[in-house]
């Protein structure tokens, strides 16, 4: 079972990702912030996360650093609605292994997923 | 030439000639009297001599008549005698004064006065009379009428063909039978002194001023020409013409004297171009200055409103897209529960459509935000720290500051904008000079530190205001805190200027002691070395 953690701070967001990745196969677990996901990695292995960037509790980048350096075999797909170039390249450097910008289209999220685990 | 009789007060010519006129006068008078002295006497002794020689012809004249007694020959004789010219009266007496013969016949019979050369001239006393050891036997006076003249007096002495004649007049032990006495006029005599008094005069006088005529004008060429001279050189300079040289060519002192001051005024103008030339270079650099300063404020205010543009699109694409997300999402999601080319499935398709038409404006707005911004390039914090001081040092704010500097050798590289870091660095000095109320010193200090292993670049401003107090020390970078009257502060300086260095990859750091003053460090990522 490839199991896939979403950390976002808005429902609808979580609530979409789950609805577009369950049914094509994978079990999504949900976090609403930073704190959240990290416990839950804590508690389970995950193959893939899907991280927003801009969150109140913690800084995207921060999560996406602590996954890193705890989780290394983790694959981080940073999802961004804001982000210049600048951001991307310094989330590329510090491991994740994927952007995709908001809104995407469900079939690009489910491809570039694939994409993550298959790289295994 | 008239400023050689100007008044002598103000001419040295004037003195100098006065000075040797007044001694020249006084050497003359005394060698002219002296001349005049000598030569009187001279004179009186060879008239005296003449004189002597004359009663002398007298008694020889005479010397029969007496001897053979023939008193009315004698008497004539004198008579004769005086009609020469120059003979006022001859008399012959006896050593009692008894007037025997005279020139004047009124005379005979009388006898001399008591108290003139006649007595007086051998004997100190009438009534006892003693002989004078040197007797006395000329005299010169003034006659009634105002003419010298000289009174000669002879003894007639004894001797055997006296006291042998018949008439027996004389004894043998008599010594002195009597006196001639001849009274000659010197009225020539004066005459040609007065004359040879008046010829001196006239040379001492024609010396006198032909000496002080000659030192004037030598005076006159040497000294107050030149002198006067240079003093116009310094009228001319006072008025403000240092092209003025003096025209004096002697290699006397004056002349260097005139060669130093020609010296200096050609030093003078040189040093008066070279400010006149610094002014106006001074001028060009300022009005350039302030071109470029102005230039600087309106790019400023350019890069701030981009700024804060850039900012908004962030925000507003952040808030828009996670809606915009749910909304495409859902539309897909919803989209699939519809057979493909069905009303419903486009009907969504137009959904999902337009969704994304929304999220493609706000791309857009972001690229133009970001394609807006200037471009990074290497800078040296360094000089755009010495700018910015320099910039600011002239104005009225900071005045009272001063400023404490030091620099880290060599250049210190970093990426940014020029414009935006001048502004961060503007923005810590102004809020250094309120927190002092434009009263103290700013420490400004740059370095090279490590942080986590990479190179940066810290720029500190360390001022002795008031402090922050503890608080407020959460709040200092959020946009629109303020804790200065409404008219001085926005509250936009710390929160922009966080922005700035935060995009560059810095951050700033705060550390106040409340009352003492506050610590300002602006870290940035040192360039070309980046991990
Ligand atoms: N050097 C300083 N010393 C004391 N307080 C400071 C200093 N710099 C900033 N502050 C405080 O931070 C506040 C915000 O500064 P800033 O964002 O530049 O806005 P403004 O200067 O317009 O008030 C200031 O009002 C002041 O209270
Ligand atoms: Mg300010």
């Amino acid at each position: 079972m490839k199991k896939i953690l979403v950390i976002d701070d808005e429902e609808i967001i979580r609530k979409s990702f789950q609805k577009i990745l369950t049914p094509e196969g994978f079990e999504v677990k949900l976090a609403s912030s930073g704190h959240e996901g990290i416990s839950s990695l804590q508690k389970e292995s995950f193959g893939v996360v899907l991280l927003d960037l801009k969150m109140p509790d913690m800084d995207g980048m921060d999560v996406l650093k602590e996954i890193k350096e705890n989780w290394p075999e983790t694959k981080v797909i940073i999802v961004t609605g804001y982000s210049t170039p600048e951001a991307k390249e310094e989330a590329l450097r510090l491991g994740a292994s994927d952007h995709i910008d908001k809104p995407f289209i469900p079939d690009i999220l489910t491809e570039r997923v694939r994409k993550a685990f298959n790289n295994d | 030439m008239k400023n050689l009789f100007r008044n002598p007060k103000e001419s040295i010519a004037a003195k100098l000639i006065i000075a040797t006129g007044l001694l020249i006068v006084i050497l003359s008078l005394i060698f002219w009297y002296a001349i005049f002295l000598k030569q009187q006497k001279d004179v009186m002794s060879i008239a005296v001599e003449y004189g002597n020689s004359f009663t002398d012809f007298i008694k020889r004249s005479t010397r029969h008549s007496m001897l053979s007694l023939h008193t009315s020959t004698i008497q004539k004789t004198l008579e004769d005698i005086d009609t020469a010219e120059g003979v006022e009266r001859i008399r012959i007496y006896s050593h009692t004064g008894s007037i025997f013969y005279s020139s004047n016949k009124k005379d005979v019979g009388n006898s001399v006065n008591k108290a003139s050369i006649a007595c007086t001239g051998c004997h100190d006393n009438i009534r006892s009379p003693g002989l004078l050891p040197e007797p006395k036997k000329w005299e010169v006076y003034k006659s009634a009428e105002g003419v010298t003249s000289l009174k000669l007096i002879d003894t007639i002495g004894n001797e055997p063909s006296c006291y042998t004649a018949a008439c027996h007049v004389h004894p043998e032990n008599q010594k002195i039978l009597g006196f001639v006495e001849a009274d000659i006029s010197l009225a020539l005599l004066d005459k040609t002194l007065f004359r040879q008094g008046l010829a001196l005069t006239a040379y001492v006088l024609i010396f006198v001023v032909a000496i002080s005529l000659f030192l004037g004008i030598i005076n006159y060429k040497i000294v107050t020409h030149p002198v006067n001279e240079l003093a116009k050189g310094m009228e001319e300079v006072a008025k403000g013409d240092l092209g003025y040289s003096a025209k004096i060519n002697s290699v006397d002192e004056i002349g260097m004297l005139a060669k130093r001051f020609n010296a200096m005024l050609k030093d003078l103008k040189a040093a008066k171009d070279q400010r006149i030339l610094w002014t106006e270079t001074l001028e060009k650099e300022i009005a350039k200055k302030t071109e470029e300063i102005q230039r600087t404020q309106a790019g400023l205010m350019q890069t701030e409103k981009l700024a804060s543009l850039g900012r908004m699109s962030a925000g507003i694409a952040h808030e828009i897209n996670n809606p915009l997300t749910g909304v495409v999402t859902y539309a897909h999601l919803l989209k699939k529960r519809f057979p493909e080319g069905s009303p419903e499935a486009e009907d969504l398709d137009v959904i999902i459509e337009q969704a994304e038409r929304c999220s493609k404006i706000i791309k857009n707005l972001q690229t133009f935000a970001r394609a807006s911004a200037p471009e990074k390039e290497e800078i040296d914090v360094n000089r755009i720290l010495q700018q910015t001081l320099s910039m600011i040092r002239n104005q009225e704010k900071f005045h009272n500051i001063k400023f404490i500097t030091s620099f880290e050798k060599g250049e210190l590289r970093i990426l940014g904008v020029t414009n935006q870091l001048q502004q961060v660095f503007l923005n810590m000095l102004i809020n250094a000079s309120d927190a002092m109320h434009e009263k103290g010193s700013v420490t400004v200090a740059t370095r090279r530190i490590n942080e986590k292993g990479d190179p940066f670049v810290e720029i500190e401003f360390t001022d002795t205001g008031v402090g922050i107090k503890e608080t407020d020390l959460p709040k200092l970078f959020e946009p629109f805190f303020t804790t200065k009257p409404q008219d001085k502060g926005t509250g936009l300086g710390l929160s922009v200027s966080h922005g700035i260095i935060k995009h560059l990859g810095g951050q700033i750091k705060v550390r106040s002691r409340p009352g003492k003053g506050a610590s300002f460090f602006v870290m940035l990522p040192a360039a070309g070395e980046k991990a």
